[in-house]
Parts: C-alpha cells; sequence; structure tokens
C-alpha cells in the first residue's frame, strides 16, 4: 500500500477524480486544499502562503508524496520557482514532495521533446509566464493557444472534448509533442484520441503530476488508458 | 465536467487514510468525491475531538469552493463528542459555510439506527473509554441503548487504519448478542466497508459501519441512487422503490 499526497486548488474539481480512475490497485489518494478562486497571479500568491499549513495535514495521514496539483501556481514565479515550493514543503513535512510544473518539465524531457505547442486553459498573461517557464527549462514553444479562462469553476466544467479540439487546433508541424495544461481542465479521456491523430505524444500536467507521484513511490508497471507516458511508466 | 450527477464535499480528520478510499470505491459514475481536511492531533483526547468543531470550518470554506451538492463531516467520535446539540450545531455551521446540506458521520449513525427501528445494538469502536461511554449517552440520547461494546482501545487514531477488515470481522462477530438487532462499527478510519457484507450474512441481522451510514445520508441528500449492492443492507435500501425523494420534497440546507 502506497500514499500519495495531493495538494489541490479549492476550486479544482478534475484532478481528484482524474488522479483516483488512473491510480493502480493498492495506491491511494488523500487531499488537501489550498483556497483558490482566480487563476491569477494575486490569487496564486496567497494560494502558497496556505501550503505549508495544508502540506503538514496531508503529511499527518502518513503520505509517502506530497504532489502540489497545480500547474500555474508553480510556475508562476518562473524557472526555480517550484524547486523552492518542493524545498518548503519538503521543510516543513519531511516528506518527499513535488509540483505539477516539475513533472511537467521531467515528463517533456523524459519523452525526450524539444520543441512543443503548449494548449491551455488560461488567458494570454498567464500562457505567456508558462511559455516563458518551459522555455527557461529548456523546452522550446513552437505554439500557444489558450481557452482565456481565469475562473477556476467554469474551467472544471469543460468536457475532454474542448481539449482534443484545442490539441488539434494549436499542433504545428514543429512540435514533437503536445503540453495540454492546467490541473482543473478535463484532459485524461482526450489523450489517447490526440496521439492517434496527431502521432504525437501528449503531455497533460494531470497526467504528468500522476506520473511523478507513482515513480516517486517506486510504482513501475505500465498505466493503461492515459497515453504513452504513463504506459511506459517503469522505462 | 466530474460530479454531474452529485458532487459530495468530504471533510475528514487530516490523520484520516480510510474514508476517502472508501467514498471513491462506492462512487458511482458522475459522482465525484472533493476532500478537505479538519486540522487536529492523531490521538483522539477529548481536547482534539472538541478542536475540530471550529477546525472544520476552514476545511469548509475551501471545499464550499467546488459547489458540492452535500457536505460531509466524517468523523463519529467528532460528532458525538458533546452530544447531540452539538452535533445539530456542526450542521447548522457547515451548511452556512458552504450552502449545501451537511450530515455527519454521528448523525448518520443515529438515524440508520431509527429508522430502521432498532432500540438494542451492539457497537465496535476503536476508542478508549470515555469516548465509548460518550458514544453510549448520544446514542442513548436518541432512544437506543447499546446492549455491548467491544472495542479496540486505541487512542492513536491514525493507527485506527491500521486495523485490517478481518479483524473488523471477527470483532463484531466475538462481541455480538443475541439481544442486539443490530451492529454499528463506528469511526470512519475503520475499515469496515468490506465486510459489513458478510456480516450480515454470517449474522442474520444488519450490520452498519460509519463510513456506510455517512454514505447512505449524503446520496439521500443528493437524491443519487448509487446502486451499491455489495456493501450491505442500508445502502441497498437506496435502491428501493421511493428511497430517493423528487429534488422539490428534499431538505435543502
Amino acid at each position: 500500500m502506497s500514499r500519495i499526497g495531493l495538494l489541490v486548488p479549492s476550486s479544482n474539481t478534475t484532478v481528484e477524480p482524474e488522479f483516483y480512475r488512473a491510480l493502480p490497485r493498492g495506491v491511494t489518494l488523500h487531499t488537501a486544499r489550498l483556497y483558490l478562486t482566480r487563476i491569477a497571479p494575486e490569487s496564486i500568491l496567497k494560494m502558497v502562503e496556505d501550503m505549508e499549513t495544508q502540506a503538514k495535514l496531508l503529511a499527518s495521514a502518513d503520505v509517502d508524496v506530497i504532489v502540489l496539483g497545480a500547474t500555474a501556481p508553480s510556475f508562476l514565479n518562473g524557472l526555480g520557482y517550484d524547486q523552492e515550493l518542493i524545498r518548503k514543503i519538503e521543510s516543513a513535512t519531511g516528506k518527499k514532495a513535488t509540483t505539477t510544473s516539475t513533472a511537467l518539465v521531467q515528463a517533456i524531457g523524459h519523452l525526450g521533446a524539444k520543441r512543443v505547442v503548449l494548449g491551455s486553459a488560461y488567458d494570454e498573461r498567464v500562457n505567456g509566464i508558462a511559455k516563458a517557464f518551459l522555455e527557461a527549462s529548456g523546452v522550446e514553444v513552437v505554439g500557444v493557444k489558450g481557452l482565456a479562462l481565469v475562473d477556476n469553476l467554469v474551467v472544471g466544467r469543460l468536457s475532454a472534448d474542448t481539449a482534443y479540439d484545442l490539441a488539434v487546433e494549436v499542433d504545428h508541424p514543429g512540435a514533437e509533442a503536445i503540453v495540454l495544461s492546467c490541473t482543473n481542465w478535463q484532459t485524461m479521456d482526450a489523450i489517447e484520441r490526440i496521439e492517434r491523430d496527431t502521432k504525437k505524444p501528449v503531455i497533460s500536467t494531470t497526467q504528468a503530476s500522476i506520473w511523478a507521484a507513482l515513480r516517486a513511490i517506486g510504482h513501475t508497471a505500465p498505466v493503461a488508458g492515459y497515453g504513452r507516458l504513463l504506459q511506459e511508466l517503469g522505462t | 465536467m466530474y460530479g454531474w450527477r452529485g458532487r459530495i464535499g468530504l471533510l475528514v480528520p487530516s490523520i484520516n487514510t480510510t474514508m476517502e478510499t472508501e467514498f471513491w470505491q462506492i462512487a458511482p459514475e458522475g459522482v465525484s468525491v472533493h476532500t478537505a481536511r479538519i486540522a487536529g492531533g492523531r490521538h483522539g483526547t477529548p481536547e482534539e475531538l472538541r478542536s475540530m468543531e471550529n477546525a472544520s470550518k476552514k476545511a469548509a470554506e475551501d471545499v464550499a469552493m467546488v459547489e458540492p451538492d452535500v457536505v460531509v463531516y466524517g468523523c463519529t467520535s467528532g460528532s458525538f463528542f458533546e452530544g447531540p446539540e452539538w452535533n445539530r450545531k456542526i450542521c447548522e455551521q457547515l451548511s452556512a459555510i458552504t450552502k449545501a446540506p451537511t450530515v455527519t458521520t454521528a448523525g448518520g449513525m443515529a438515524a440508520c439506527l431509527m429508522t430502521s427501528g432498532h432500540k438494542r445494538v451492539d457497537v465496535v469502536t476503536p476508542y478508549v473509554e470515555l469516548t465509548n461511554e460518550r458514544l453510549k449517552q448520544f446514542l442513548k440520547a436518541h432512544g437506543i441503548d447499546v446492549v455491548k461494546l467491544g472495542t479496540f482501545d486505541m487512542l492513536d487514531m491514525f493507527d485506527h487504519a491500521k486495523i485490517e477488515p478481518e479483524e473488523i470481522y471477527r470483532k463484531v462477530k466475538e462481541i455480538t448478542t443475541p439481544e442486539a438487532e443490530a451492529v454499528f462499527v463506528a469511526c470512519t478510519q475503520l475499515r469496515a466497508l468490506e465486510v459489513l457484507d458478510m456480516l450480515e450474512r454470517d449474522l442474520g441481522k444488519p450490520v452498519y459501519s460509519a463510513v456506510q451510514a455517512s454514505a447512505w445520508q449524503a446520496y439521500e441528500a443528493m437524491g443519487v441512487d448509487p446502486g451499491i449492492t455489495h456493501c450491505g443492507s442500508l445502502l441497498r435500501r437506496l435502491s428501493e422503490p421511493g428511497a430517493i425523494k423528487p429534488p422539490q420534497a428534499r431538505r435543502t440546507a
């Protein structure tokens, strides 16, 4: 038995169901919430203040790893900010930690992609920050398109078809992989369809978070149904 | 979107590792579970149990953001410890914060025993003596007598999840008396859900658990028949004709 601890923005309605469905038998999920209503820098910085307290609550359930399952909050202050958040969580709890942004960059590297396109739920401002974060991490972003949403609850109401449509639209001949960003956006059900139709690997922020969490607890058996990344877990 | 049929806002003591897992195990298509943690210590001391009432408000504020259809305060001792009025106060506070109907585990326990017409029951708990006494008083206030109480007698609430389902099965079977009309297994950290069906078959009487009674009330409040056939008679009752009331007949907060 292993336990994954997940920190989610309070208004996120998607990441818990998507984690639960993908987790293999014997791995359980335990959630704590961080207050967040709008995907905007001011709200996000406030959320981080709550992070150590909530991480400690997860640690009290003796989880094996803590994942900050929020994308924008973990790349907001540019390169290295995710590592700073990891250090904060780890020193507050004594548990291993990772963030969605950290997982995203690792997953892109793992698939060997150097140039990607980015589809997101974000507006232009947050997309700009996302692009800068990826490029500072050594990944060239050759195309960006967002749904321009800032109300997190609205993002949670979108279907996975919106992820499929945006991915196909933003895809570019120069891209080696497609990145879908925002853990409150339903992407998991669209990944295999996009991979089949574009012939490119898809990395979604939720899928990458699950991948990183399973790696952190030493789970190496493939997880089927959610794209190459999880199918190749353990390689 | 997830939770299109019903969204459960689940508040659990921070150390609890069982309730989220069991709630997800039984969640049918279209129902989602969103958890927030109630700050508190590992030990079920009177101070800790009392402090959860206040700490649950912060967790409720966080879970309110998902616009839940029902909120579950998922701790038995944390809702019965100071009596029925205290339990009612917790419900009212959390409903006011979340704008959703709120159920508590102690409320679910009393409701499932009362609506089943039980007057004399056996109880299995992981609690220490003082907490067990408070549980008996709570049931007494609802007109229910505890014939026999069996306990694992552990103060450390995190460790309650280490008790294996088979140990719960054996404990229930060992302590139950012919006079008791039913058995209730208290504590949302006890992994009782998977042995309830077996116990009911082998004992020939209803056996309920804390997580099960909480889920039963939550689904009733949401107006959703989850179609759960393998977790005891209580949850199967939700599939009986007339069990799920139309929305206008349900309480709204």
